[in-house]
């Protein structure tokens, strides 16, 4: 049993050290993202259920956006690289290019796809929930000023006028509540 | 042109970089420091500060597991694969190397031409001292610190990689790479991320928001 497990384990590190392509380790990194990540954020018991669903699937869709971007980029890389190179250089220039390729991915392609692809998928997902709070944000947007009281002017006939303060300066509740006096 | 990209494509600096796992995790964790909250800092569709929290927090983040790459995985990881790899496998597929050191300086003299190899092979180690068979104190050279194995195979035209060893020393830095970036880090940067960010001013204390609220309410409602 023990001699299987070490000969398999032989094998696997004979063949990564023959050919140990840049993409495996990007792309195992994401996969396990991947699945650690919004496991991590779900099992918060701080944060809010809601936004703990949201961060959850963002974080779930960054890394199975990155996966197959790494790997196409990174082999389309090292196709072009043996058209363009000799055949002694293949090799050596293939795997160069595929490296190329992934940081190519990782600095413009990946923030790029997430930032243009995350918001529309993330829309579908909250789309009913997003238009209820605009409307509901909408119709709460009221002005809350209070009513602008005017001074009454009191001038009569040709006599300069002095803008006295009338009673109803003296009170902010015009229209409601008790009266005294009849005024 | 296209001998230019070629030039690059075969460089040896690009080689040796493509080559190890190591710095290619770096370099691309470096580039995605850069890239991710670059691409924030550009949608328009975000407010100001909206764009420089999250902005700030995506660099933290890549900081973080830029920094607990270069201290967990290299020193513990890299090295555990290359000890165990030393244990396991027999010596003729690992070859007798007393360090991972040694074994990358092999592989970097592997990776040049004979003749650039039998100079370096030749070549005096400075301020390193041995005793010849006269009992002189003598210059140490750089073949000595290699068993006779290494040494007749770095004089061949092709010689022997030790892949077992090499291939272990990557299967492990992968290992440690997938466990340091994608298990270790969300949990280090959950517990570091925040106080910074509350360091620089872009997230309110839970108790100072709570204060701020309260002071916002009409009291005399």
């Amino acid at each position: 049993m023990k001699a299987t497990i070490v000969e398999k384990l032989r094998q696997t590190a004979h063949k990564l050290g023959i050919n140990n392509k840049p993409t495996y380790v990007v792309m195992a990194i994401a996969a396990v993202k991947g699945i650690c990540r919004p496991t991590f954020t779900m099992m918060d018991k701080k944060e809010d259920p809601k936004t703990k669903k949201y961060t959850a699937i963002r974080e779930g869709l960054t890394e199975l956006i990155a996966i197959p971007v790494y790997w196409g980029l990174g082999e389309l890389s090292a196709k072009v690289a043996k058209k363009v190179l000799p055949p002694e250089l293949h090799k050596k220039g293939a795997k160069n290019a595929m490296f190329i390729g992934v940081c190519v991915a990782a600095l413009l392609v990946i923030p790029g796809l997430c930032s243009a692809a995350i918001k529309p998928i993330m829309g579908m997902f909250y789309h009913d929930k997003d238009s209820k709070s605009k409307t509901s944000a909408s119709v709460l947007d009221i002005k809350s000023e209070s009513p602008k009281l005017e001074i009454k002017d009191n001038s009569y006939n040709n006599l300069p006028i002095i803008k006295r303060p009338s009673i109803q300066n003296f009170t902010s509740r015009t229209e409601y509540g008790m009266k005294v006096g009849g005024v | 042109m296209i001998s230019g990209i070629g030039k690059i494509l075969t460089s040896n600096s690009l080689n040796n970089i493509t080559s190890n796992t190591n710095s290619q995790v770096m370099l691309e964790t470096t580039l995605k420091s850069i890239g991710r909250p670059g691409f924030i800092l550009i949608d328009n569709e975000i407010n100001e500060d909206t764009k420089r929290y999250a902005a700030t927090k995506e660099f933290l983040y890549q900081a973080t597991c830029l920094l607990i790459y270069a201290t967990l995985v290299v020193p513990v990881f890299k090295r555990g694969a290359f000890k165990l790899a030393q244990k396991i496998f027999d010596k003729a597929q690992v070859g007798n190397f007393s360090s991972l050191k040694q074994y990358n300086h092999y592989l970097k003299l592997c990776d040049s031409s004979l003749n650039n190899r039998k100079m370096t092979l030749n070549k005096e180690i400075k301020g390193v001292y041995k005793v010849d068979q006269s009992g002189n104190k003598v210059n140490k050279l750089v073949k000595d610190d290699y068993d006779e194995i290494a040494v007749n195979e770095l004089l061949k035209n092709e010689p022997n990689t030790f892949n077992d060893l090499k291939g272990t020393i990557e299967l492990g830095n992968i290992v440690g790479s997938v466990f340091g970036l994608a298990i270790f880090a969300p949990q280090v940067s959950h517990a570091f991320i925040h106080p910074a960010l509350r360091f620089l001013g872009l997230e309110k204390d839970k108790q100072a928001s709570v204060q701020e609220n309260s002071a916002k309410l009409d009291k005399n409602a």
